[in-house]
């Protein structure tokens, strides 16, 4: 729930980049077996329907990265330039 | 770049070592980039090939797929055609089946011996054909005996087979009983050579080559550079060598006693000392690797020989979503319309 917020955060121009960038983290981390399945089911149906770089998809691509690489995707919302989100996301940890 | 364009259409190869989810993921993209097949690898220290094929059907809408390939000596050709009805009532006419004597290393190490391909394939296939057409299977064969065997549900569309095969016999037997051949092979001179034998295959069937497909079932690493889509085939080169018949590895002027020593240390798990005798000789004959432009050049190569299906197989590249992206927005526009 607290990350459903966090990505509501992310403005929508972001939500592409932030999403791309993100599903790569989620593909190519040593820990994908902590994956649960069912976010991995809820994943690949958005992924399905183009729905990854919307604002439910990021959440869900978001909470993956958050379980697999935390600090990583934390980086990668600071190189994106926002702080805000770096912060909710470091009080979820 | 010249373009040259062929009625032609694409496979993709993926073998289940992966996690379900990431091998699904890749189908979805796989189809939204325009594939036209998707062939999921059956070996038993992988993840189970029909289950991984259930899920990525479940999630796509077009693309034909199926095993690429199974093989008669770990399932018997009756679960396999269980298997695919089974699959073409989840997917109604996207199911097909790819079928192959098997990948000799990994069925040493069940010790399974890979006897009488040829007859196995040929009573394999039509086991196949006949449970899945829904007709109860009578046969005393050299390998198998069936007593009237029949599922318990219809099967609603033909589930094509095609035949995995790389020797001149198989090649024929694939073309004469195949409804397609999967020719193992990534470069032109042995597509070209197996053109021949599918051509006897054909005509001892009595049938027209345009009734076949044909596919190069090759190994495919696309990336940036050539050093990075080296590294990422490499270990499947070594596995093709380890599994290739003598006379390919003579055409190809590679020294037998090279691939024997490559097999054993894989049938070993001595991975590094297996990659390191692969050279770049074997990484030609044996893959398509390179930029996008290296592999389009081939490829075109192989559509000149006179196949009409290209599957990429292993290992794509060494990033899996970049490799796709990158077949989807340099690859294919330089070969399909």
């Amino acid at each position: 729930m607290a990350l459903e917020r966090v990505a509501r955060k992310i403005p929508a121009s972001l939500w592409n980049v932030a999403s791309e960038k993100l599903i790569d983290l989620v593909l190519n981390s040593p820990n994908a077996s902590k994956m649960p399945s069912d976010l991995a089911k809820t994943i690949l149906y958005y992924w399905q329907r183009d729905q990854l770089a919307t604002e439910v998809g990021l959440q869900r691509v978001l909470e993956a990265s958050m379980i697999l690489e935390p600090e990583k995707a934390i980086t990668l919302m600071e190189e994106l330039g926002l702080p805000a989100i770096v912060v909710m996301l470091r009080e979820t940890l | 770049m010249k373009e040259v364009f062929f009625v032609v259409e694409f496979g993709i190869e993926f073998v289940p070592r992966d996690l379900y989810w990431k091998t699904t993921f890749y189908a979805i993209q796989a189809e939204k980039i325009g594939f036209d097949y998707l062939w999921i690898t059956d070996h038993f220290n992988n993840r189970n090939v029909y289950v991984s094929l259930a899920i990525a059907s479940a999630y796509t809408e077009r693309i034909k797929f199926g095993p690429g390939v199974t093989n008669p000596y770990l399932i018997h050709p009756g679960v396999t055609a269980q298997a695919v009805a089974t699959l073409n009532e989840i997917a109604p006419g996207r199911v097909v089946c790819g079928l192959g004597a098997g990948d000799r290393t990994t069925l040493q190490m069940l010790n399974l011996e890979q006897s009488k391909p040829l007859q196995t394939i040929r009573e394999s296939v039509k086991i196949i054909r006949e449970i899945t057409s829904g007709k109860p299977l009578e046969m005393q064969g050299e390998i198998f005996k069936v007593d009237g065997a029949t599922l318990n549900f219809k099967i609603t569309s033909p589930i094509p087979i095609f035949i995995g095969a790389q020797g001149p016999k198989m090649l024929e037997l694939a073309a004469e009983i195949g409804d397609g051949v999967l020719i193992n092979a990534s470069h032109p001179k042995d597509v070209e050579n197996a053109m021949t034998f599918i051509g006897k295959g054909i005509e001892k069937a009595g049938k027209q080559l345009s009734d076949s497909d044909i596919s190069a079932y090759t190994s495919f690493s696309v990336a940036s550079s050539y050093d990075k889509a080296l590294k990422a085939v490499i270990p499947v080169v070594a596995y093709i060598v380890a599994g290739s018949p003598k006379i390919i590895l003579e055409r190809h002027e590679i020294p037998v006693e090279v691939a024997d020593k490559i097999r054993e240390a894989i049938v070993h798990g001595q991975w590094k000392e297996a990659f390191i005798l692969v050279n770049a000789e074997m990484v030609e004959a044996f893959s398509i690797c390179g930029t996008p432009e290296t592999c389009v050049d081939k490829i075109q190569k192989l559509l000149k020989v006179g196949v009409n299906q290209i599957v990429a197989g292993s290992p794509i590249g060494p990033n899996m979503r970049k490799s796709i992206n990158m077949i989807a927005t340099e690859v294919f526009p330089h070969l399909k319309k």
